[in-house]
Parts: C-alpha cells; sequence; structure tokens
C-alpha cells in the first residue's frame, strides 16, 4: 500500500483525531468515489478529504469526483471523532486501492 | 439493515434511464431498489403515465420514493401521477438528470432516510464538476 503514514492523535477526551496522506494508484474516478462516499457515511466522525487547496466532505460523491485527483497525487484524509482512526484507515484503504 | 429509499428515474428515452440505470448501479449501488419508466407504451421517446406509475409503486419499501424527471413532459406526467395517486412519502426531486441520480443511489445505499436523499440528488445542482 502506498501510504505515508503521519496519524496525529490527541485523546483529550474520547475524541480523537487523525489524518494520512494517500499517493493515488489511479485517478479518482467514479467508483472509487462511490466507494468512498458509502463507507464515509458508516462513520460518526467528521471527515475531510484534501486535494491540492480542496477540501471535501468525502459523503459528497460528486465532490469527491469533482477535485480531479489524479494518479500520482496525493489525498488527505482527515477525520475527528470517536471513530475517527477507524474512518482514516477504511477511507484511505479505499484510496490506495483506486484502479 | 432496513430497506432504503427507492429511486425511479424518469426518462424521455428508455435508453437513457436505462444507461442511468447501470452507471448508478457501478458507482453507487445495486442494492437500493431503482425503477426507471423511460419512453412511450410503445417504445417511443416521450412518457408514459403508466410506466411511471408502474415504477413507483415497484420501489416502495416504505421508507419513502424519490423521482428524478429528465426534463419537460416527465416532469409534467410525474407531477400528474403524484396528482393522480397521492403518496405522502413520493417527492419529485428538481435536479440534474445524472449527478443528481448518482448522489441519490450513493445517499440511500447508506440507510439515509427520504428527506435526506431527496437533498442530496437536488444538492448535485451546485457541485462543480471542474
Amino acid at each position: 500500500m502506498s501510504t505515508s503514514s503521519e496519524p496525529t492523535t490527541t485523546t483529550a477526551t474520547t475524541v480523537s483525531r487523525h489524518e494520512r496522506a494517500v499517493v493515488l494508484p489511479a485517478n479518482l474516478h467514479a467508483r472509487p468515489a462511490g466507494q468512498l462516499a458509502r463507507a464515509a457515511a458508516t462513520f460518526t466522525s467528521a471527515i475531510q478529504l484534501e486535494h491540492g487547496d480542496r477540501t471535501v466532505n468525502p459523503t459528497g460523491v460528486l465532490a469527491v469526483m469533482g477535485l480531479g485527483a489524479t494518479l500520482g497525487s496525493t489525498v488527505t484524509v482527515r477525520a475527528e471523532g470517536p471513530d475517527a482512526e477507524q474512518a482514516v484507515e477504511t477511507l484511505a484503504q479505499i484510496l490506495a486501492a483506486a484502479e | 439493515m432496513s430497506a432504503s429509499v427507492g429511486i425511479v428515474l424518469v426518462s424521455h428515452s428508455a435508453e437513457l434511464a436505462a444507461g442511468l440505470r447501470l452507471l448508478v448501479e457501478q458507482i453507487g449501488s445495486d442494492t437500493v431498489p431503482l425503477a426507471t419508466a423511460g419512453g412511450t407504451d410503445d417504445g417511443r421517446i416521450g412518457t408514459s403515465y403508466d410506466l411511471v406509475l408502474a415504477a413507483i409503486r415497484s420501489v416502495d419499501r416504505g421508507q419513502g420514493v424519490v423521482v428524478l424527471p429528465d426534463l419537460g413532459s416527465s416532469v409534467l406526467t410525474a407531477r400528474t401521477v403524484l396528482e393522480d395517486h397521492p403518496h405522502p412519502d413520493a417527492l419529485i426531486v428538481d435536479a440534474p438528470f445524472v449527478e443528481g441520480a448518482v448522489a441519490a443511489v450513493v445517499t440511500a445505499a447508506s440507510g439515509a432516510d427520504l428527506k435526506t436523499v431527496a437533498d442530496a440528488a437536488k444538492e448535485a445542482r451546485h457541485v462543480h464538476k471542474l
């Protein structure tokens, strides 16, 4: 998996923050965008995807496609909330597995 | 997981509706109740009252139905059907056809309620492609 993992965890209360940068192995097409949106909707944490100077909520499949993220570029997954670590892990895996 | 909101694609063209269906099944989900009402009863370009009514009934799992018309008489036909057969949980949503369908199906697949699915389709108008 071509991810560079730098989770920054702050456990002030039960809320944690995580992030991970993934170098895309393929263009971020419609199909992985759909997978990301459906996966993101299963977590309670607030999740963001950052690409270049744009940040979107990954539950919006059209917004994810609109990032125009291409092969070799970096997408950063950020999450804050009780299941942030799992959310980042799950979304990063989808990004890293995109074909 | 409980049943999800149903989606109906109303188009002047059976091929357009069928093609959009294939697309949203790949991007979103093939488990969301989805029906198409494309073309006239005899397969020409146009819309069919009976096909729209049958489509709405076929996807109703008790969680509500979002009806997405492509344009023009699709809108009018869908409206007439729902006026003649009032259905409190069926909404005609003003949205771009392709983008609205993709957003609605992805949102419905996550178990969202009727309003959330309808809003996702409406908001598709404001998401930039570029």
